[in-house]
């Protein structure tokens, strides 16, 4: 097994590698909303001093994290994926002996998000000189805590979104669906700001849904700003939806499979 | 002196009938996916409702944003989404259309056409049920401005709307460019990524960037110059020469645009050739 994932590493880095332009591309777009919302609340905190607590510090701090977090906790697997039920080509995929959703697409995620990350690295060195974050209060163990909690919140965000991408096989409007999804990471993971200045209504539900654990909830991690009580409950949730995630997916994955009848045959 | 008038006549009546030509055409083309039109209108009002809650979350932590008010940025939202509707019901379906006979060649046939060949390419395509998005930005700049009160002179309106459509035509001559380098790199197919990406900066007022990124945003991709620019006009903020410096800027660059455009076709050798 062992084997086999080595070699799909080696086929998707190699194929990851040729679209290096594309990716830039695609960092630079995905850098731009971020640094605006940085911008506006330190802009906020700079005028009044701080927002409920936070100082224009906290902002920068907070989002230039999520820089970092986001780009290990999200995925891409609408894309490289979706069409190939919809196209047929996933028929050849299905004959081997491997998932293709659990192995293949998986790989060539974790290429194309090796190759952004270095990418961003230089990216994110510039912006630390530019808006000057003051890290000083982070501690090498939070960080060590944080990583297992963006691997699992990886798993559950991909996870997810297989299962979103194989509804694919029953409607051609999947991507609608996604979008859809989207805007509920972008209301409940603490990507516009962090949750505790959202709604109380929000944070209520936020609490309970997974998103936070892909954004929010490493963060601050992270930035030591959660108790060992409120760290374990993170734990929980992120394990309790990984199993949860997991069921869906393998549940709507089977049922599509099963539906599944390749344009042409 | 007459006949050249009727034939400039003649000439925008055609220009016109082409436009409602190309109008009908991507019509009929939505009508076909009536149930996805529909549904791209509810995730459209989805996005809508963010930006409002969006806003509600910051004004409910400050009064103002970099000394801009609730209904000016309201307004700026709906700037904005005229920018946005620009980008997607006309530039991203014409670039792709336009990239691609670059790569097949289907170019020629566009060329061939008895009818200026830049107004082909950037007007054939138009996702026609963005239309209504038009409707909702005006409306969204319309309340805005009714809720800063009486203080809007009808002059500041004015020039808000020159400046408006003045960013507008800064924007187009951009894409025009990003474009006509497709002719020298034929590869180079991500020339409007670049536009999109910074898009989303224009949801603010400048005024609260920082320096590096106000000058990325105004002078290297313009997208205030659409935005914040004609909203700082409605807001008196600018003096008769700043004005007229914009409303320069916007011929200028049109023309500009235009001789790249030409050049670029001069450039242009078929892909079989």
């Amino acid at each position: 097994m062992l084997k086999i994932f080595r070699r799909l590493w080696q086929v998707n880095w190699a194929e990851q590698w040729q679209y290096r332009a594309n990716l830039l591309m695609y960092l630079l777009y995905w850098l731009v909303s971020p640094i605006i919302y940085l911008a506006v609340w330190t802009s906020i905190a700079n005028a009044k001093g701080d927002v409920n607590g936070f100082t224009a510090n906290d902002f920068i701090t907070y989002y230039m994290t999520l820089l970092i977090v986001d780009q290990i906790t999200s995925n891409i697997v609408i894309h490289t994926f979706g069409y190939k039920i919809q196209d047929g080509s996933l028929s050849g995929e299905l004959i081997r002996p491997i998932h293709p959703m659990l192995t293949n697409a998986l790989v060539n995620n974790i290429a194309f998000k090796a190759l952004t990350i270095m990418g961003l690295i230089p990216v994110w060195i510039v912006l630390f000189f530019l808006f000057k974050p003051d890290f000083s209060h982070v501690a090498l163990s939070s960080i060590l805590i944080a990583a297992p909690v963006m691997i699992l919140g990886f798993f559950i965000s991909y996870l997810l979104s297989a299962a979103i991408t194989s509804l694919a096989f029953w409607t051609t409007r999947v991507y609608s669906i996604h979008e859809f999804y989207f805007a509920l990471i972008l209301l409940f993971s603490g990507q516009f700001v962090p949750l505790t200045l959202m709604p109380k209504l929000v944070q209520d539900i936020a609490q309970y849904l997974p998103f936070q654990l892909f954004i929010y909830f490493p963060i601050q991690v992270i930035l030591g700003k959660l108790s060992p009580a409120q760290i374990t409950q993170g734990y929980i949730m992120a394990g309790v939806w990984l199993v949860l995630a997991l069921v869906l997916f393998n549940w709507i994955w089977r049922n599509g499979v099963k539906r599944y009848s390749a344009v042409g045959a | 002196m007459v006949s050249n008038a009727t034939r400039l006549w003649e000439h925008n009546m055609h220009t016109f009938k082409l436009l409602s030509a190309f109008f009908k055409v991507n019509v009929q083309m939505a009508l076909a996916y009536r149930a996805d039109t529909i549904v791209n209108i509810l995730l459209n009002v989805m996005w809508l409702g963010w930006e409002l809650l969006s806003l509600s979350i910051i004004f409910s932590n400050t009064t103002t944003l970099g000394g801009w008010g609730l209904g000016e940025l309201i307004a700026l939202l709906g700037v904005f989404r005229l920018v946005n509707t620009m980008m997607i019901a006309l530039i991203w379906p014409n670039t792709e259309k336009f990239n691609q006979s670059i790569r097949d060649g289907s170019m020629d046939y566009t060329i061939l056409q008895p009818v200026n060949s830049l107004f082909l390419v950037t007007f054939s395509r138009i996702t026609v049920w963005r239309i209504w998005d038009l409707a909702l930005a005006i409306a969204l700049i319309v309340i805005g401005i009714n809720m800063t009160g009486d203080s809007t002179t009808p002059l500041q309106i004015l020039t808000f709307i020159l400046l408006a459509i003045s960013g507008t035509v800064v924007i187009y001559s951009l894409w025009i460019v990003l474009i006509s380098l497709t002719f020298w790199f034929t590869k180079f197919d991500n020339n409007v990524t670049i536009l999109h990406a910074l898009l989303d900066s224009g949801r603010y007022p400048v005024t609260v960037y920082p320096a590096w990124l106000r000058i990325i945003v105004t002078f290297v991709i313009p997208i205030a110059v659409a935005t914040t620019i004609p909203l700082q006009a409605l807001r008196g903020d600018l003096n008769i020469q700043q004005i007229v410096t914009f409303l320069m800027v916007a011929v200028v660059s049109f023309i500009v645009a235009s001789q790249v455009w030409k050049r670029g076709l001069k450039q242009y050798s078929g892909a079989s050739s």
